[in-house]
């Protein structure tokens, strides 16, 4: 068996005596998807900026196809092969879409000292790697702003499958939606996967994560509190698990009790 | 000396430090001048006769090219009469002209000058200094006045006899349809010497704000605009030295020959009078408004003359004219005109 | 508009909710379509008031004012798409300006650097450049507004061209360039001028007329290619049929020529509307598909609302026309004559009803064919009406003739549009064979009219200056805005800088995010600013030879509102360069336009106010209006 894509280590990190995460450890392969669960304040914020290469971690390693990574910047990471779609920051929503598929990566031609935006070829691309996430873009002019929430999120994720991301990492992408644009959303998750991408699922809600994950982590103040595999854990597991588990528990029976 | 402009040039435009040069030394100037009081006078004072006399000229001046004419015609009167001269502006602070004469009249002044560019604030100190006993004299601004502060005489040029002035220049010229151009709306003394000129030329005249002084550009067009509108305009008077500079170059844009007027001088308006390409410029010749009211306080305390029979004096219009301006010129450059 | 039909389409064919805009509503999500309208009715309207306004004095002293007010306008325009301002751009023209004339004045009794002008001029502009990366390294590192940023360099450069003028030369007027060294070879640059009237082009006219008829044709066939659906195969028919008007109106032309009567020019009149009007049904015919449904006349409350208030409104335009005196030129109220007031009046008016009527055509289109096709029938049947009006009630020739034939090819068209409309099936899907024929035509068709103005503006007829026309003098810096607005353009909508211009003011960490050079960006964008200031200085210095300290400030609010006007968002991210040279020529029209009608220049800044509050006010109607039917 070769290595995962990406496999984390006992990654730990501390700002001044707070621990922000704790000994996490996952993987994730080239083709699947690894869900990384977790509350409001479980670290999962913490655990992304490491990976995107925005903070490094106070302990653990990084291995990317079995070598030690280090991330000096996000820039860096995205070197490396690992692109971050943030729910927010993903797109000018002013900008048309082949605009946006481009943004800071633009194919130019040249002639002498000139050089121009290679504009057929950029909408072009554009729309056959829309395309392949199945989406029929008939216009790239059309400004970002005026697609779905859902839209906007398979362009970025487009993006980033197009200029050779080897793991796509995707933070909370579901949670401003609604219930048709998160499936939306959660079809582009598999594409992406069925285009051999390894992805990292960031969400709160276990029901957008059970259908479309192969391995769940599951984080809580900061500490793991498992990392299954789809076959080790039930649906209904997971989902007791992210909903407090017993603490939970000893909450309704407070409740039923009072 | 050039390679202190050229170091000043590269200071001011390059390193931007040394740029708030405007309206902050303007202030320290005139902390200095009042502490120093006459010795900014460039001759030696003869003390010999008079020199126990200090005469306050106390104005709005905010040391623009206009005003330091004044204030070298109100040295030079002091030093060929031997008296002290305290010079203070107050760069269009009234407030600040109000202390000044306040200080003036407790430290006994012999006698104060002043411009009235807000008479509300200034008629009751100087009615005050009246009442204590000293001269007082308006200069520039304050014809309006005068009388009811006790004032001896007002010297200074008033804004529609300036343009009734220019408006018998244009019949002397033989003009009929008469434009005149002002470069500020709602400027009282710019509407008075359109006005003015309106009293006395014998054609039509009509009078349009053509855009500001920053914008010359535009400034050139308008007046493009409407000379274009209307070809029987055959004279320009601009209330401005920029403005008529402008007149001219949109009538000869248009290949049009207008009789050209305009106020104040620039040596760029003194250039086009020598060529011929402008008449005139209407100069209020305020070298006099610092040297005459110095000259008439002095008479007046020494020997209870009096100047002007209760009128106001006027110093203008006075005009520069393709006859004198070489003349005009040299003197502007000597900075008494 | 046409939200319903365009959603169903998209449903119908996928999942997805990209639906297919068509040529008009393309049109009008550019940024500066609303500011292109806007000059076009400004500019009508002072043609209609005044006499002088139209000819080719009144366009190169638009064009004069326009130039140093919309170079720095294209270049604000950009800066403010990438989300900053700055108000030091007034100040640093004239500043940039004074110092040139610093550096290559003489020494002697006035001081100055006495530098060759082909070393000064490079060094002025690197001067500008260090303006620009002040203030942009400022904002940048300080993250502090720009506003606050570049008021404090508008101070400093305020302060800096007084004190230094005072210092150096003791004035508060820097003068005489052309003293410098160099200065003939570099005024040529900056300041060179072309008198028109010793241009005279005898066929001028000729020339013009197939320019405008020409493009007009071709735009009008563009529309046809965007709009309708194409057939399967070609019908031979309609081809011939389109040849036979071709050659009939031909003949209209031939008889409008060559006769003088008015008997002969009706017949002409009438020849050209037929063969026009049996030439655009063969086109169709021959290319597009017939329309499946016409429906029934179906007219709704919205749509009866507009005709009702359009017609009322012309209506109303021609009563003030035949009341009022036509030829009094007695005063009326504060600034007009009651003549003025009267072209006012029916201008405005009908020109207000038109809108509401093609308001009501479009709201009708949302039903069916047929009604639209018979709201257009009832506008050009009106259009028709106010030419005659206009020909029956005027004095002037202006009307007669220009106003009165133009009135009625617009008549034709809506007409023909109408016949059009309810024959052939709308086009509601993308083609891309179709739309790169539509975009040829447009395109070729635009550069006919475009080149029919121009020789119509550039060139004299000996009769007109036996007329005794006011002359032209077209400088070289309406070269230098044209080029400026063409680059800027250029930059903005083909480059990698134009499109992380439009990231970093529409969202900045996104832009960051992806890679694009922010900071850098945005510094660029302030330098971009003041080297337009150097050149419009330069510019300025070369023209007047002599620069008042006080040169430009103030100024840059003009530039922003120039901007604002042309479309470009002040919050970023939005915008064009071209919109921003739009706006220039709209306020030098507005501003030009009161002295040119002879009007009374107190209330100059009333109506200055008022043009730009419309201005902007259409801007956003239509950019609401656009957005809201994708």
């Amino acid at each position: 068996m070769t290595a995962p894509t990406l496999e984390i280590e006992n990654i730990s990190k501390f700002y001044g005596n707070i621990n922000a995460l704790q000994d996490i450890t996952t993987s994730v392969d080239a083709g699947k998807v690894t869900c990384v669960l977790g509350d409001n304040g479980a670290g999962k914020s913490t655990f992304i900026k490491i990976l995107a290469g925005a903070h490094k971690q106070s302990e653990g390693t990084i291995r990317m196809d079995g070598e030690e990574v280090n991330f000096n910047s996000p820039r860096d990471a995205l070197a490396k092969g690992i692109a971050t779609v943030y729910q927010d920051l993903a797109m000018v929503p002013l900008m048309s879409v082949w605009r946006n598929f481009f943004l800071g990566a633009e194919p130019t031609k040249s002639f002498g000292p000139f050089k121009w935006i290679d504009v057929d070829t950029a909408k072009r691309v554009a729309k056959e790697e829309m395309a392949k996430m199945g989406i029929d873009i008939r216009d790239t002019e059309q400004p970002v702003g005026t697609l779905s929430g859902g839209e906007r999120q398979s362009v970025a994720i487009a993006r980033a499958a197009y200029f050779g991301a080897k793991v796509l990492i995707l933070d909370e992408p579901t949670s401003a939606l609604g219930v048709k644009q998160s499936g939306v959303v959660l079809k582009y998750i598999v594409a992406a996967r069925q285009r051999g991408l390894a992805v990292i699922f960031i969400t709160h809600n276990p029901h957008h994560a059970w259908p479309v994950g192969d391995r769940f982590m599951i984080l809580n103040r900061g500490r793991s509190l498992g990392n299954f595999a789809k076959d080790e854990i039930t649906r209904d597991e997971l989902v007791t698990m992210m909903a407090g588990g017993a603490e939970l528990e000893e909450l309704t029976h407070e409740l039923e009790s009072a | 000396m050039k390679k202190f402009k050229w170091l000043a040039i590269v200071m001011a435009f390059g390193l931007l430090a040394s740029a708030c040069g405007d309206s902050g030394s303007s202030n320290d100037n005139a902390a200095d001048t009042s502490t120093t009081a006459a010795a900014t006078t460039a001759a030696p004072v003869d003390q010999t006769q008079g020199g126990d006399l200090t005469f306050y000229m106390i104005t709005h001046s905010d040391d623009g090219p206009f005003w330091s004419v004044v204030k070298r015609g109100a040295e030079a009167a002091a030093s060929n009469l031997g008296v002290k001269l305290v010079w203070q502006g107050s760069n269009n602070d009234p407030e600040k002209q109000v202390q000044d004469i306040e200080a003036a009249v407790s430290a006994g002044a012999s006698g104060i000058a002043a411009s009235l560019p807000s008479p509300d604030a200034l008629v009751p100190p100087l009615q005050a200094a009246v009442a204590a006993g000293i001269p007082v004299i308006t200069l520039n601004s304050g014809v309006n006045d005068y009388e009811t502060i006790g004032a001896l005489t007002h010297v200074g040029q008033t804004e529609i006899i300036a343009g009734e002035g220019a408006g018998k220049r244009f019949n002397d010229a033989g003009a009929k349809v008469l434009l005149c151009g002002t470069q500020e709306q709602s400027n009282v003394g710019l509407e008075e010497r359109c006005k003015g000129a309106e009293n006395t030329f014998n054609g039509k005249v009509i009078t349009q704000f053509m855009g500001g002084d920053a914008d010359q550009a535009s400034q050139q067009a308008t007046i493009n605009a409407t000379l274009a509108a209307d070809p029987s305009i055959d004279a320009f008077l601009g209330t401005g030295p920029v403005i008529a500079m402008s007149g001219l170059r949109a009538a000869q844009d248009l290949g049009r020959t207008l009789a050209i007027g305009g106020f104040d001088i620039t040596p760029e308006i003194i250039d086009a009078i020598e060529a011929g390409d402008v008449s005139f410029t209407v100069d209020q010749q305020q070298y006099l408004q610092g040297y005459m009211p110095v000259l008439l306080l002095y008479l007046n305390v020494t020997n209870q003359n009096t100047l002007g029979g209760g009128l106001p004096i006027l110093t203008g219009p006075g005009f520069v004219t393709p006859d004198n301006a070489a003349a005009v010129k040299a003197l502007v450059a000597a900075g008494t005109r | 508009m046409s939200d319903e039909n365009s959603t169903a389409v998209a449903d119908a064919t996928s999942d997805e909710r990209l639906a297919y805009r068509g040529v008009f509503q393309r049109l009008l999500v550019r940024p500066e379509i609303g500011a292109i309208i806007g000059a076009i009715a400004i500019w009508i309207f002072f043609w209609a008031v005044s006499v002088p306004f139209g000819t080719a004095g009144g366009a190169s002293n638009i064009l004069d004012l326009s130039a140093t007010l919309g170079i720095m306008a294209v270049a604000v325009s950009m800066l403010m798409i990438g989300g900053e301002f700055d108000l030091s751009s007034g100040a640093a023209t004239g500043a940039l300006g004074i110092a040139t004339i610093l550096l290559v004045k003489d020494t002697g009794a006035l001081g100055g650097a006495g530098l060759n002008m082909s070393i000064a001029i490079p060094l002025s502009l690197a001067l500008a450049l260090f303006i620009g990366w002040f203030n942009g390294t400022m904002v940048e590192r300080t993250s502090l507004p720009s506003f606050i940023v570049t008021l404090g360099t508008f101070f400093i450069l305020k302060g800096a061209k007084l004190g230094i003028s005072k210092l150096v030369v003791d004035q508060i007027q820097v003068g005489r360039i052309d003293e410098g060294a160099g200065y003939s070879f570099w005024r040529k640059i900056f300041a060179s001028e072309w008198q028109r009237n010793d241009h005279q082009f005898g066929s001028r006219d000729f020339f013009y007329t197939l320019g405008i008829v020409g493009g007009f044709a071709l735009l009008v066939l563009a529309v046809h290619e965007y709009n309708y659906a194409r057939r399967k195969v070609l019908n031979n028919a309609g081809a011939a049929l389109t040849a036979v008007a071709f050659a009939g109106g031909i003949a209209g032309i031939v008889i409008l020529h060559a006769t003088d009567n008015t008997g002969g020019n009706y017949l002409g009149g009438i020849v050209i509307a037929v063969s026009t009007l049996v030439g655009l049904f063969g086109f169709g015919w021959w290319r597009f598909e017939p329309v499946a449904q016409r429906g029934n006349l179906h007219i709704d409350q919205q749509v009866s609302k507009s005709f009702g208030l359009g017609l009322g409104l012309v209506a109303l335009g021609a009563i003030s026309a035949v009341t009022l005196d036509s030829a009094s030129s007695s005063d009326f109220f504060l600034l007009i004559t009651e003549q003025g007031l009267r072209a006012m009046l029916f201008v405005g008016l009908t020109s207000a009803g038109i809108t509401f009527m093609i308001i009501g055509v479009r709201q009708a289109s949302t039903t069916n064919p047929l009604t639209k096709s018979t709201g257009l029938a009832v506008l050009a049947t009106t259009i028709a009406a106010i030419a005659f009006l206009v020909r029956s009630e005027s004095a002037s020739p202006k009307f007669r003739g220009a106003a009165f034939s133009l009135l009625l090819v617009g008549a034709l068209l809506a007409l023909s549009w109408a016949v059009t409309s309810s024959c052939f099936e709308e086009r509601r899907f993308a083609h891309t064979a179709a739309d790169n024929t539509g975009r040829l035509l447009a395109l070729v068709g635009s550069l006919m009219v475009l080149g029919g103005a121009v020789v119509r503006l550039l060139f004299t007829t000996a009769a007109e200056i036996e007329r005794g026309i006011s002359p032209a003098k077209f400088s070289v810096r309406i070269v230098w805005f044209l080029s400026v607005a063409g680059v800027a353009t250029w930059v903005l909508g083909r480059t990698k800088f134009g499109s992380w211009t439009f990231a970093v003011g529409g969202n900045k960490d996104a832009a960051r995010q992806v890679g694009v050079p922010a900071a850098r960006t945005k510094t660029q964008l302030f330098m971009i600013v003041s080297s337009a200031a150097w050149l419009v200085g330069l510019l300025l210095a070369f023209r007047l030879n002599t620069l008042q300290s006080g040169t430009g400030d103030g100024l840059e609010f003009e530039y922003i509102i120039a901007a604002v006007v042309g479309g470009t968002m002040l919050t970023g991210g939005y915008g064009s360069a071209f919109g921003g040279a739009i706006g220039a020529v709209i306020m030098a029209i507005s501003k030009a336009g009161i002295p040119f009608s002879g009007w009374n220049s107190d209330w100059r800044f009333v109506f200055l106010g008022g043009i730009l509050l419309l201005a902007v006010i259409a801007n956003n109607f239509i950019r609401d209006k656009a957005e809201a039917s994708r």
